[in-house]
């Protein structure tokens, strides 16, 4: 039985009107305050500003590349389990991602802070606790923070190609004259190189947007994008056209990166050889 | 070129099953079938031939040279899967090339003899596709090529047929045993289909529970099992079991079968085997182990025609050319063989 145009568009018009009412229109006017006066130009003229946005994407690709190797590792690993004990693992890995970033800080702040449990056993040993708050107070720490929460994801992610891999292929290679490590350069890398760039161009887009663990961290002593928006939009001396401008540009990394996971996926995806 | 199992053993740490000793020599050029039902441990078998399990006694040696406890890649062997485990990031040629490329020839090289291997098994036109633009058939001969493409010392198929659908599948058997008849290799191929085994083998190994019940050609192993299990499994089979009454005689469910029962002494339990071919149809009323029943089962199958009929005390499998009815039928006394009870 079909139905008629008009009915269909009817159907669509709760959720047409959602989408444009929290999601179009807020963006349009963020977009609007951004473009509208000299935002944009301010943003290029104020050398700290551009400097955040460098310290942002370092800390963007710092955590990305630990979550990736830590997650590789760990998914590999996972795949060669049994389905059972692989289920369990994977709850208990999941968990970190329910929680928030304010959280995540602060169980970060009572290990490793200035009075923190592991700062304490390593003062122990003769570890300096300044030196290791230091560590956490900065951005090798928000890499740690980080990383916490996104390795799950790249581990959540990779794992089904890891473990839909049929392993008789590197058993074949083997077999024909192949070191172990050899085969899983020649026969297993390659089939799984797209899905784990994916992965990495989604948890760099993540943490380079990410404010809240770095806000409960770092406060604002150290200079990334996020940081500087909040900032911008809570202090007394607010100013949201700059804020708006910070936001589109934000946006537009973001973007950029999702744009390069989705086409890594769908090259895996589209591509003949390669089964994902 | 040969491969030598020597009173090999093994067993899964969980389940308990395994491999009891078993011993078996495939000569060079020799084509040898494992067949067994599923569990009987013939996968295992060819798992511990190419190394991917290491036996826990007993010792192996290909082409003359022990290679009991050496790594999978050092032992030579071309494998052909159950899947055929082709890389499907390669082309078929690139598959083919791969095992050279290991070896260290040079890429022209390499390309131009996974070329000629390809043409061989008549896939020269399909070099550039990958394994998923290949039907089941052509990547079983891929996979072939390229575990035949080093020249390994022994060549192991892993129940390389079951993919296929029946059509291809007699179809591949001629080609598999042409291409390993060419290479002169000694090959061991495990199965679960008998028939499979029979018709391409040179000699068969039957297992089960772990254990090598008969190493055998296969008219010998269809002509004089070993058992009763072996008599069952390779074949249709008639088997039916009583107890030495007389000389010559033996006592079963469907009445006393006359056969050569070859000096066992009165009251010995036997099982007695009669294969459906040897089953003959309307005998004169005077023929010895006559038996007169009605037909219950009768399946058309062309080229020969398939009847259960059932007599007193139990039925009768015969197979037969004849299309009109049947009423009685004779087991010939040298048609019958004893085998243990």
């Amino acid at each position: 039985m079909s139905r008629s145009p008009f009915l269909l568009l009817l159907l669509a018009v709760p959720g047409l009107a959602l989408l444009i009412l929290f999601f179009l229109l807020p963006l349009g006017a963020v977009a609007w305050q951004a473009l509208a006066g000299d935002a944009i130009q301010r943003v290029f003229a104020q050398g700290d500003l551009l400097a955040a946005l460098g310290n942002s994407l370092l800390l963007g690709v710092e955590a990305g590349l630990a979550s990736v190797v830590l997650g590789v590792t760990v998914a590999l690993h996972l795949a060669r389990l049994p389905p059972g004990r692989r289920a369990l693992l994977q709850v208990v890995i999941a968990l970190p991602l329910t929680f928030s970033g304010l959280i995540v800080a602060y169980g970060f702040i009572l290990l490793l802070g200035r009075a923190g449990f592991a700062t304490l056993l390593l003062a122990e040993l003769g570890a300096d606790p300044a030196a290791i708050a230091a560590f956490l107070y900065d951005r090798p720490g928000l890499v740690l923070a980080y990383s916490y929460f996104l390795t799950p994801r790249v581990i959540l992610t990779l794992l089904p190609v890891f473990a839909n891999f049929d392993h008789r292929q590197t058993e074949a290679a083997e077999s024909m004259g192949a070191s172990r490590m050899r085969a899983l350069i020649d026969i297993l890398a390659p089939q799984v190189t797209p899905t784990v760039l994916a992965s990495f161009a989604l948890v760099t887009a993540v943490a380079f947007g990410a404010y809240g663990t770095a806000l409960a961290l770092v406060g604002t002593q150290i200079n990334i994008l996020p940081l500087r928006l909040y900032s911008l939009i809570a202090d007394a001396g607010a100013d949201f056209p700059l804020a708006a401008a910070l936001s589109v540009l934000l946006l537009a990394v973001c973007s950029f990166l999702m744009a390069v996971a989705e086409i890594a996926a769908a090259r895996s995806e589209a591509d003949p050889h390669v089964r994902t | 070129m040969s491969v030598v199992v020597d009173s090999l053993a093994f067993r899964y740490p969980a389940a308990g099953a395994g491999l009891d000793g078993i011993s078996l020599a495939v000569a060079p050029g020799e084509f040898c079938a494992v067949i067994g039902p599923s569990g009987c441990g013939k996968s295992t078998l060819l798992k511990l031939i190419a190394g991917f399990l290491s036996p826990a006694a007993g010792r192996i040696r290909i082409a003359g040279t022990d290679m009991t406890g050496v790594p999978p890649r050092l032992r030579n062997l071309g494998i052909v899967f159950q899947n055929y485990a082709l890389f499907p990031n390669m082309t078929a040629l690139e598959n083919v090339a791969y095992p050279l490329k290991l070896r260290g020839v040079g890429r022209a090289e390499r390309l131009r003899r996974a070329g000629q291997a390809l043409e061989r098994t008549r896939l020269s036109g399909l070099a550039d596709r990958h394994p998923r633009q290949l039907s089941g058939g052509q990547q079983q001969r891929v996979a072939l090529a390229r575990a035949l493409v080093f020249a390994p010392g022994a060549l192991l198929l892993d129940e390389p047929l079951s993919a296929l659908d029946a059509a291809h599948r007699a179809a591949m058997r001629d080609e598999i045993r042409a291409v390993q008849r060419e290479h002169g290799i000694a090959t061991l191929h495990v199965t679960h289909d008998q028939e499979e085994a029979l018709s391409i083998a040179d000699k068969v190994a039957v297992m089960r529970d772990g254990a090598l019940l008969q190493l055998a050609s296969p008219q010998e192993l269809y002509d004089r099992p070993a058992d009763r299990f072996v008599a069952g499994f390779v074949g249709h089979a008639n088997l039916f079991d009583g107890m030495v009454s007389g000389p010559d005689l033996v006592e079963t469910a469907i009445g006393p079968l006359a056969c050569a029962t070859e000096g066992r002494p009165v009251g010995t339990a036997v099982t007695l085997l009669a294969r459906p071919e040897a089953v003959r149809t309307d005998p004169p009323d005077d023929a010895v182990n006559r038996f007169g029943g009605t037909l219950v089962r009768d399946r058309f199958l062309g080229s020969l025609r398939r009847y259960d009929l059932a007599v007193p005390g139990g039925t009768i499998l015969g197979e037969t050319l004849s299309r009109g009815d049947i009423r009685s039928v004779q087991i010939p006394p040298d048609c019958l063989r004893i085998l243990p009870a």
